[in-house]
């Protein structure tokens, strides 16, 4: 009996620790975003940046396999029955927020988009913005594991850094279609704006459901 | 032995089995319908558990009901059991919560007003009051539960995971805990009907001793256990969720309030330690599961602003309440009639 119950334990520790490395990998993936943008502007497509976005890669791939583990413990150890619906469909909100830094990531190092000066600065504050929302996010999600009071204060957090980067993204796009550029170059930047702020969007529907399950966790 | 007494006493097995289905179901009913316990675990765990409440402990609340009507006649003792399981049994079938504690008692004044033999009003007056103070008490309990976990679980800042392992493990220990007081509290409304006229003889096997009322007692545990194991897990899959949805959590405050009153109205050694404090203490009575259970989930939802109990479900069940002893008389005045004139049976002594 007593070894079933530190067997149990056991398991339901290695499960904690999928769970946390799992929000790491929000986290991770944010910053090395950020990294990957700085290096594009600085460098253009080179190398480096192909590495950048390789790592990106491979964090996403990691993540996606953390996601499908949590999920399968869940329900082969029959965990938090009142819960588990809730818990597989939060873990599959921050897959989503992990899915859409790859795909960004991807564009450009598909696309090669030509930046002009001007806008590197104010992409590099919308990737700051992006990369603080999946932040907080992530604080958020992990402490609807261990200590719900935290989640409103984080979840207030990525609300108003999502609607900061809404107004940075609409200006920057405002900006972008009061120039000389080519509209094709025009829309091509217009088009990867609005992907980043999407990440942040994506991180908004979130919290949005977090809140939700929140209040469901409090006995 | 006279071998008619185990015809006799199958009333009291109906009765127990009746128990099993439907009072058994509430402890575990909870943990089941949450899902946190699968049913093959909670019914293993209930039978064994009531099993040993009702041989070790069931005395207390015996003697209690013996002092409302001594039933001197088996066949009066049948029918006082058999009129309590099968008004127990229509209840249940028509979706009417029901107490077992309840109908045994109206039985039993159905026996002594037939008999022509004297209520003790004050022994009446006493199970009475305990199917206002039972709910009462279980409801108490829950609300100081209720705020006690939650402000616990709020500042250990444990990780839902492991809160869900600690319920686990809680539901599974409460419960036993609470069969044990099931058995121990209500094996009087399943046997004691037939303590008076008990032909059995004690035995002894090496350190292991049972005298002739814990026989009784033991054949009456295995009625119930049957009826955990054949009728239960439909009742307690809907259990938890009749009156309000409830976390794990909840369903674990509900299953040790219901086990702690259970245990104050059966527990000789506390009522002994109470009075020996000069403490008042609780009459040794056999109290209503369903009661208790239904008295903490109350509490539960007052503590959480009232908005999520049905009250409409209440009024049902409060309906069930009021109409257990009465059907449960009625039927037994009018059966022991039938009884004593057209099988010319003698009823009481």
């Amino acid at each position: 009996m007593f070894h079933l119950k530190i067997s149990l334990f056991a398991q339901t520790k290695a499960l904690e620790t999928k769970i946390d490395e799992f929000h790491d990998k929000i986290i991770d993936a944010s910053m090395t975003f950020k990294k990957a943008i700085k290096t594009y502007l600085n460098e253009g497509p080179g190398e480096n940046y192909k590495k950048t976005n390789k790592r990106v890669k491979k964090i996403e791939h990691d993540a996606d396999k953390l996601r499908r583990d949590i999920e399968n413990k869940l329900y082969i150890q029959n965990l938090i029955p009142d819960l588990r619906a809730d818990v597989l469909n939060l873990v599959e909100n921050l897959d989503k927020v992990i899915n859409k830094i790859d795909e960004v990531a991807y564009r450009f190092y598909i696309e090669h988009p030509e930046i002009p000066q001007e806008y590197h600065i104010p992409l590099l504050e919308l990737c700051e913005q992006v990369c603080d929302c999946c932040e907080n996010l992530a604080i958020a999600s992990r402490s609807f594991f261990r200590d719900i009071s935290l989640v409103r204060d984080y979840s207030q957090k990525v609300y108003f850094i999502e609607h900061e980067t809404d107004l940075t993204s609409g200006h920057m796009r405002e900006d972008l279609f009061n120039t000389d550029l080519p509209l094709a170059n025009k829309l091509q930047l217009s088009d990867l704006i609005t992907e980043i702020a999407d990440i942040a969007d994506i991180a908004e529907d979130c919290t949005d459901e977090l809140l939700i399950f929140t209040i469901k966790r409090d006995i | 032995m006279d071998y008619s007494f185990l015809f006799f006493i199958s009333s009291g097995l109906f009765l127990g089995w009746s128990l099993g289905a439907n009072d058994a179901a509430n402890i575990f009913g909870t943990a089941v319908g949450t899902k946190m316990v699968k049913f093959r675990t909670a019914a293993i765990i209930a039978s064994v558990f009531v099993t040993l409440g009702a041989v070790y402990a069931g005395a207390g609340a015996s003697k209690t009901l013996g002092d409302l009507g001594a039933i001197n006649a088996i066949a009066g003792s049948f029918m006082t059991a058999f009129a309590a399981a099968l008004t127990v049994y229509w209840m249940v079938k028509s979706g009417l919560t029901v107490s077992t504690s309840q109908a045994i008692v109206g039985a039993i004044i159905g026996w002594n007003l037939y008999s022509g033999k004297p209520t003790d009003i004050a022994v009446l007056s006493k199970i009475v009051s305990t199917w206002i103070f039972c709910p009462a008490i279980s409801g108490c309990f829950a609300i100081m539960l209720y705020y006690l976990i939650k402000w616990s679980i709020k500042h250990s800042s444990l990780h839902l995971l492991r809160l869900d392992q600690f319920t686990r493990w809680g539901l599974i220990a409460t419960g036993a805990f609470g069969a044990y007081a099931l058995g121990a509290n209500n094996i009087a409304n399943v046997m004691g009907a037939f303590v008076d006229a008990n032909p059995f003889k004690g035995f002894s096997i090496k350190n292991f001793t049972l005298n002739g009322t814990q026989v009784l007692f033991l054949i009456g545990s295995i009625a119930i256990s049957v009826g955990v194991f054949t009728y239960s897990q439909k009742t307690m899959a809907t259990v938890g969720k009749r009156l309000m949805a409830m976390s794990p959590q909840v369903a674990w405050i509900v299953v040790l309030a219901q086990s702690l009153t259970l245990f104050i109205f059966s527990s000789q050694g506390l009522k002994d330690l109470l009075t020996d404090l000069h403490l008042p203490s609780l009459p040794l009575v056999p109290v209503s599961c369903s009661q208790a259970v239904i008295g903490a989930v109350i509490g539960i939802g007052l503590a959480k602003g009232g908005r999520e109990v049905k009250w409409g479900i209440l009024g049902r069940i409060a309906l069930g309440w009021v109409t257990t002893p009465v059907i449960a008389g009625i039927l037994c005045f009018v059966s022991l009639f039938f009884l004593e004139n057209v099988f010319n049976m003698t009823v009481y002594h």
